[in-house]
């Protein structure tokens, strides 16, 4: 019985202690790099020998430090983690990787660097166009990445290290998958809440350790008995970096389930696989630039209709599979990237038959109160 | 069956008493203050106390409003947007569109021939344009709450407010004073200003449905109503007691569950 719920228990305890563990790696000798968004290549950064750790903030913490270096024009997520840094949560870091992502990220970029005086930072320049000359192009700046590295790390980066670094992190987007399977069924085996809290853990975790965790999960959540309370309206959540649980405990607690999610750090991350029978970098360049389905990313076709259909016609098998009833969409306050995208978004899924709600929020647990109204009563029009 | 319906809203608290067939028997409008729990035990029981009955003789008690989790004694907590919605169905079948302004909220609801939400839209989590807004311009202008309406509708200049911010709104109001601007003037600037808000979050929805129906507190000023049927082009409907909206979408939810 102990042994059945020592997973669960596992992601609990590093989703509160966010960065423990690569805490204790870093004491017992290992290097750790520290990356915003979900476009920077993992698989590199593993293969290095370094442990791979993606930056989050606290939603609990008000910015108070970085107010002193970063505008408030700057989204609140970066503000948010900038903060965390400044104020000594990632005291572990060897080094960082920012990717040319949105303005936020860019313009902060030197703002990082000078005021974390990490012993390494890279800035990746990641191209927003996906033809194959920015592929090219991006195939070079990864490259570029990989020496930067071995010159700080003083290791060669191989090809077969970068091939079973590939293997591995493409296990561990397999697994995720898997866990995500299990929240089709009505009611899910594993609820919004829980999720949130597996999909937080595992970015903070080495990739082997994501692996046993999820798979181990896998396992135990497969085995629990569905009890079904009548049809709860599923709920997916669209948007960037939601890390914290907040949204899905208001969704479930006001009667609905959380069922799926288009955020960074879940089925965007997850999605798509490096293919593994390619030349190892191209095959790495391929999956970020063109199967990330980012709003950075600007992919044209001839008509209006068929690029809207190419870039969110992935929401729609979700909505399918999932079997979603209704659509919560969340930006942050100043982001650009996603701010454009709301009308087209809320456009594409409302034909679609799906009531979205649209809601600007602030990477803050401050504006929860206000949003559980305006949540509650989707949810009540959802189910009338 | 004698149900309830009670409303705990930022500023004041509506408790409504409700029977099938024979309609709204008796209500209160009290001061939420600090007590919210208890403001909503003492409305219940004056709002009683008008068809002469008893807290047990209710069936059913539904609570709504920001402070809906707080009447401990309801059976259940459904939020003001879809119990407006049931409401202004009950008193206005043909409405389809209801602007909703409260003590910090404005909520536009669209809404189908049952009374069904279908789309609606909130102020984020500024209050700027809602009911407290203008309490704290007329604190600032030192009227009388009830009598800013029919002033504004003497004014001769279309001033224009142009802070959305309340507290730089009220320190515009001070500004356009010392310049010696005339009261009716100014608060006939900041009644556009509302409506000018309020219209934003209209397109958000993509305009009105006719009929429009206006609900809450701040449909009682006459200053606002105007100036929003004149920049939406349309009549409001309004009810003789706008505040006891909510209250009764609750209390007819509650009679519905017999």
């Amino acid at each position: 019985m102990n042994e059945e719920k020592s997973y669960s228990k596992r992601v609990e305890e590093e989703f509160k202690n966010y960065g423990k563990r690569v805490k204790e790696l870093k004491a017992s000798g290992k290097r750790v790099i520290g990356y915003l968004s979900p476009i920077v290549p993992v698989e590199i950064i593993t293969a290095s020998g370094a442990i791979p750790i993606r930056l989050k903030g606290d939603v609990y913490e008000a910015v108070t430090t970085a107010n002193g270096y970063m505008e408030t024009i700057v989204c609140p997520f970066v503000r948010n983690v900038f903060d965390s840094a400044l104020k000594g949560k990632y005291g572990f870091l060897d080094g960082l990787v920012m990717p040319h992502l949105c303005d936020s990220m860019d313009r902060t970029a030197d703002i990082w660097n000078y005021n974390l005086g990490l012993n390494y930072f890279h800035f990746l320049n990641v191209p927003h166009v996906t033809d194959e000359p920015s592929l090219d192009f991006f195939k070079e700046i990864l490259s570029i990445f990989i020496s930067s590295l071995e010159r700080f790390l003083e290791r060669e980066i191989r090809e077969e290290d970068l091939r079973m670094a590939i293997e591995v992190h493409n296990r561990n987007r397999g697994a995720m998958r898997k866990l995500y399977e299990l929240r089709k069924s009505e009611p899910p085996l594993i609820n919004g809440v829980e999720m949130m809290k597996v999909l937080v853990a595992t970015m903070g975790l080495p990739v082997g350790e994501s692996i046993s965790m999820v798979e181990g999960l896998i396992e135990e959540v497969s085995e629990r008995k569905l009890i079904s309370d009548g049809h709860k309206p599923r709920i997916m959540i669209i948007g960037d970096q939601i890390d914290y649980t907040s949204l899905s405990e208001t969704i479930e607690d006001g009667g609905g389930i959380h069922v799926m999610d288009d955020i960074s750090i879940g089925s965007k991350a997850y999605w798509a696989d490096v293919e593994v029978d390619k030349d190892p970098l191209y095959a790495i360049a391929e999956r970020y630039l063109r199967k990330l389905k980012l709003p950075t990313f600007v992919e044209s076709s001839d008509t209006y209709s068929e690029t809207v259909e190419k870039r969110f016609g992935y929401l729609k098998d979700f909505i399918e599979e999932f079997r979603v009833d209704g659509v919560i969409l969340v930006t942050f306050r100043y982001c650009d990237p996603y701010g454009f995208e709301v009308p087209l978004i809320k456009g594409y899924i409302e034909d679609l038959g799906i009531p979205v709600l649209y809601m600007e929020d602030e990477y803050s647990a401050s504006t929860i109160p206000r949003a559980k109204t305006r949540i509650e009563a989707f949810l009540e029009m959802l189910m009338e | 069956m004698l149900v309830a319906g009670i409303d705990i809203g930022s500023i004041t608290t509506e408790a409504l008493i409700f029977e099938k067939g024979k309609g709204i028997l008796g209500y209160t409008i009290m001061q939420t203050g600090a007590d919210s729990k208890k403001t909503a035990e003492l409305a219940l029981e004056k709002a009683l106390s008008f068809p002469s009955r008893e807290a047990s003789d209710l069936s059913y008690i539904i609570a709504t409003g920001c402070g809906r989790k707080r009447a401990v004694f309801a059976q259940q907590a459904i939020t003001e947007i879809t119990c407006i919605a049931k409401g202004v169905n009950f008193l206005f079948p043909n409405a389809r569109t209801i602007i909703d302004i409260g003590g910090q909220d404005t909520k536009v609801i669209r809404i189908d021939e049952k009374g069904r939400v279908t789309e609606f839209e909130m102020n984020d989590k500024c209050a700027a344009g809602t009911g407290r807004f203008i309490e704290v311009m007329a604190k600032a202008l030192n009227v009388d709450l009830d009598k800013i309406g029919d002033l504004s509708l003497k004014h001769k200049k279309e001033l224009t407010i142009s802070s959305i911010c309340t507290v730089f709104a009220e320190s515009e109001v001070i500004s356009l004073v010392s310049e010696g601007e005339e009261l009716e003037d100014i608060l006939y600037g900041i009644h556009k200003a509302i409506a000018d808000r309020t219209l934003g979050l209209i397109n958000r929805l993509g305009g009105i449905k006719n009929d429009v129906v206006m609900a809450g507190g701040v449909a009682k000023n006459i200053g606002v109503v105007k100036a929003l049927e004149k920049v939406l082009g349309t009549k409001l409907h309004i009810y003789v007691e706008p505040q006891i909206i909510g209250a009764l979408g609750a209390a007819i939810m509650a009679a519905e569950k017999e």
